[in-house]
């Protein structure tokens, strides 16, 4: 600190506004803390803004698109449906703007002071806030790291935000492009791939690994993948990209293919290889904070760093990189913070995948149940014996229960179809609850309803559904 | 920012304290010196004082719940900055002094196939109540189906300890047993209205001291009379003095001097047993226990050093610590240390009794009501005032030869109150 450089006293410092620091400092606060929330862009960090609610929207308007074009084996002909990509990026901003502006002024409602400005830490408890006038020392008596991540560049296809461009510039294209390259088929590349196949986009997608959605589990895979054809996208496997010329009109990619070297061309080419924790900027050192080698923080149960007063969360905190995650673990810090024992105990992590269809899974699959020991019973049910899904035109997938052989423990759930991401939740309030297959089969789902598929699926694991015949 | 306050030792050689009474509830304000809590210690209910004014956060304990002393009783928020960091410190401790209470933690590995990785059966608000609680869940056993853990297995894991181990202990051992070990738990069949409430406080106490003293010490009581009528005339002739001094005068500070003065020629009575390293322990200092009714029971204020007081001031000072006792206010200093006691049922109407000793002191004297009574006299049937004793003597250090004599010279000085003139020093 300079002499005469007088430091800004606040109880608990939050340090960026996404769905790990803003739920952080309104949580903090809800429990007396005088909080002070510094984000150096838009509240809502990356999921609300540039991640999670622009690409729904994207991907709901294509859907939308595609629906329309495709619905004449139920009588609906439409003629020449036009697409005003302006107006739907309009649309799409509207929609954001609700949800920051919604964001701001929960902060406000719970007295969060909210500053704009980039963070950097000059020791144990103080940082210096650089907003665009001038630069202000905080002290703090708590401080929450929550400042998420970024794309991932890689050195062979630099980012220029023109041709090569990552998930941020592609929620926000000026036009629809004739022909896009995505390199990376994870759920980033593949939820926008689709999006855009969707929308006339000429898709590519090249994948490192042998497979689309690395991770996940190849039965669900093959759903989405048997669709994606026929949305205009196609997947090249085993694609190393070597590099990429953006001096002509078009930009042209290079990968190693199975060995031999293969140029694809596009307008643009979309790198979604993975996210880089927002760590390196931030003088971490100076507040005596070590990275592991991955450049996450390490912290305890409670999201503690090794510097005592300093909690980091979210993406920053390891993966996986989920907002729900980041949320979670926020309030966890906040309610530390308030010297409330609460720690990190979730005994199920819901991903969610916005494929066509919907893909959603939380717990263990079949493989890691036995590795971890069990003997576990996979009970499908399939969406096409389903009324509710016939009858919204979506029947493709299943829901897949996993549980234990003898206590019939709910251990984990794939789902694939439609309404997934919304159908995981009940499979993970189970988990949490410790509650087994037969807890769930003696619970009335509505008629018609895609849950059905749940308790159908939960009733399997006792050999005794209703609605398939059991193996 | 949050302040642990610690029970602190409310008087010497305190361990543990139970929480009769919390004058807060979380979320009150409370200012510094306000009184947070009374705690129950050996005998006296003491005053908890905060520490700080700010607003209470946590209560850490319950009413009726014991506590050690040194474990954090409260925590307030104090709105200036200062060591938050502690509260998790002090959970850490908290399980450390938990954890040898209940050996066994093996106990997992025969529990049948519990598979690598697998987790506790309870819902997420019962484990965040655990922690709260302070309680490691895995330790504690569920009754739920599939042993899910219930709030009430926390509560009752928190009142009772080592639950999951003593079940385990208990089946392998005899199956016939069962029964009758689970006919104890469920305490006799009510067969009319009832009332139950817990054994807490004070009463739990008196509980504990008597059953102590009774099944420790093998009592014997032997019972005398005695021929009260000097007494009564030399207490009528001391009164006017005494009012002088405003001194209220009773018999009590004579029996104390007879007392006092048997004790001197008879030491084995003003003596303890150090059971841990066998040896008597003879006291040469005399400082009487007044047994006193108080609205919560039983209590024994000590007036310390009577063979070296004046009558009158045993007189002032047994009516001041026994008012202080009976209004709850005397100090834990004032109810300790006694090596004898008197206990006088007879001011409530009783004529014989058989009174428990104060362990671990080995002699208690009962005295019974004075009355008017017919006496033989020189062979001849008078009317006098008689007044009952009792001694109870621990039969372990005491034969009943000593005890006689011991009662006769007490007899003796009651009667004849000028001898102890002759006892003075």
């Amino acid at each position: 600190m300079v002499v005469g450089d007088f430091a800004t006293e606040v109880d608990v410092l939050v340090v960026g506004g996404g769905p790990g620091g803003y739920v952080a400092a309104i949580r903090a606060a809800q429990l007396g803390k005088k909080v002070t929330l510094v984000d150096k862009a838009d509240l809502g960090g990356v999921c609300l803004n540039r991640g999670c609610i622009p690409s729904k929207a994207l991907i709901h308007a294509a859907d939308e698109v595609d629906k329309m074009k495709n619905a004449s084996h139920m009588g609906i002909e439409v003629d020449g449906v036009q697409v005003n990509f302006t107006d739907m990026m309009k649309w799409k901003d509207s929609v954001v703007k609700k949800l920051t502006g919604g964001v701001g002024s929960l902060l406000k409602g719970n007295k969060v002071e909210t500053i704009q400005g980039e963070v950097y830490f000059t020791g144990e408890n103080t940082v210096k806030v650089a907003t665009e006038n001038n630069s202000t020392t905080y002290q703090f008596e708590d401080c929450i790291i929550a400042t998420g991540s970024r794309p991932t560049e890689i050195k062979s296809v630099p980012f220029d935000g023109k041709k090569v461009i990552s998930s941020t510039e592609a929620l926000s294209l000026e036009e629809i492009p004739d022909k896009l390259i995505v390199v990376g088929g994870g759920y980033i590349g593949l939820e926008l791939g689709t999006a855009y196949g969707k929308l006339g986009t000429d898709v590519t997608i090249l994948e490192g690994t042998d497979s689309l959605l690395p991770g996940v589990d190849p039965s669900m895979v093959r759903m989405v993948k048997r669709k994606l054809k026929k949305f205009g996208v196609q997947v090249v496997t085993k694609a190393m990209v070597q590099g990429a010329d953006t001096s002509g009109d078009e930009v042209k990619v290079t990968a190693e293919v199975k060995g031999e070297e293969k140029t694809y061309s596009a307008d643009k080419v979309l790198v979604a290889v993975g996210r880089t924790p927002n760590t390196d900027d931030l003088g971490l050192d100076q507040a005596g904070i070590e990275l592991d080698e991955h450049g996450f923080i390490p912290v305890d149960k409670q999201m503690k760093t090794k510097v005592g007063r300093i909690y980091a969360i979210g993406d920053v905190a390891g993966q996986p990189m989920l907002a729900h995650k980041a949320s979670y673990e926020g309030k966890v810090a906040a309610e530390a913070i308030a010297g409330e024992p609460s720690e990190v105990d979730y005994r199920a992590m819901p991903y969610v995948i916005f494929s066509d269809p919907e893909l959603a899974y939380t717990g263990l699959s079949e493989k890691e149940a036995k590795e971890e020991g069990y003997d576990p019973v996979v009970s499908r049910f399939s969406f096409a014996a389903n009324g509710r899904a016939l009858s919204l035109d979506a029947a493709d997938g299943f829901t897949q229960v996993i549980a234990d052989k003898e206590s019939k423990e709910i251990l984990g759930a794939q789902i694939v179809g439609p309404g997934a991401a919304t159908l995981i939740a009940e499979v993970v309030l189970a988990i949490e609850m410790g509650a087994n297959a037969e807890d769930i089969a003696l619970t009335i789902h509505a008629h018609p309803s895609l849950p059905e598929t749940v308790m159908e699926a939960a009733e399997g694991v006792m050999g005794n559904s209703v609605h398939m015949v059991n193996k | 920012m949050a302040f642990n306050f610690k029970l602190p030792d409310v008087g010497e050689g305190i361990h543990e304290g139970e929480i009769v009474q919390f004058h807060v509830k979380e979320g009150d304000s409370i200012n510094e010196d306000d009184v947070l809590a009374e705690v129950q210690t050996d005998k006296a209910v003491v005053e908890i004082p905060s520490p700080v004014t700010g607003t209470v956060k946590k209560l850490n304990a319950q009413e009726g719940e014991v506590i050690e002393v040194g474990s954090v009783l409260a925590v307030f928020d104090t709105g200036d900055g200062d060591d938050a960091e502690e509260a998790p410190a002090e959970k850490e401790e908290k399980k450390e002094t938990e954890e040898p209470k209940e050996a066994g933690t093996e106990v997992k590995e025969d529990k049948g196939a519990p598979k690598p990785g697998k987790k506790v059966l309870a819902m997420p608000s019962v484990r965040k109540k655990a922690r709260e609680m302070g309680i490691d869940i895995s330790r504690v056993e569920g009754s739920g189906p599939r042993g899910r853990i219930t709030l009430d297995n926390l509560k009752a894991f928190a009142e009772g300890g080592a639950q999951k181990e003593t079940a385990k202990e208990e089946k392998p051992a005899a199956a016939e047993e069962q029964p009758a070990a689970k006919e104890e738990k469920q305490p006799a069949v009510a067969q009319g209205d009832e009332e139950r409430m817990p054994l807490r406080g004070m009463r739990r106490t008196i509980a504990k001291r008597m059953a102590q003293s009774k099944f420790t010490a093998p009592h014997v009581t032997v019972m005398d009379e005695v021929d009260a009528s000097e007494l009564i005339e030399v207490r009528k002739w001391a009164k006017p003095m005494a009012e002088q001094k405003e001194i209220k005068l009773t018999y009590l500070p004579f029996v104390i001097k007879a007392l006092t003065a048997a004790l001197r020629e008879y030491p084995t009575l003003n003596a303890s047993i150090d059971e841990e390293k066998e040896e008597i322990v003879i006291k040469k200092y005399y400082h009487m226990g007044i047994a006193t009714a108080t609205e919560d029971g039983l209590v024994v204020p000590v007036v310390k050093d009577v063979d070296r007081k004046s009558i009158f001031t045993l007189a002032k000072e047994i009516r001041e610590v026994v008012g202080r006792t009976r209004e709850r206010k005397a100090g834990v200093e004032e109810l300790k240390g006694s090596t004898f006691t008197i206990t006088n049922i007879g001011s409530f109407g009783g004529q014989y009794f058989t009174p428990i000793i104060n362990y671990p002191e080995v002699a208690i004297l009962g005295m019974g009501k004075m009355a008017e009574r017919p006496v033989a006299v020189d062979g001849e049937v008078v009317v006098r005032p008689m007044m009952n004793i009792s001694l109870s003597i621990d039969h372990r250090l005491i034969d009943g030869d000593v005890a006689a004599r011991f009662l006769n010279r007490v007899k003796e000085l009651l009667e004849s109150p000028k001898l102890l003139m002759m006892e003075m020093n």
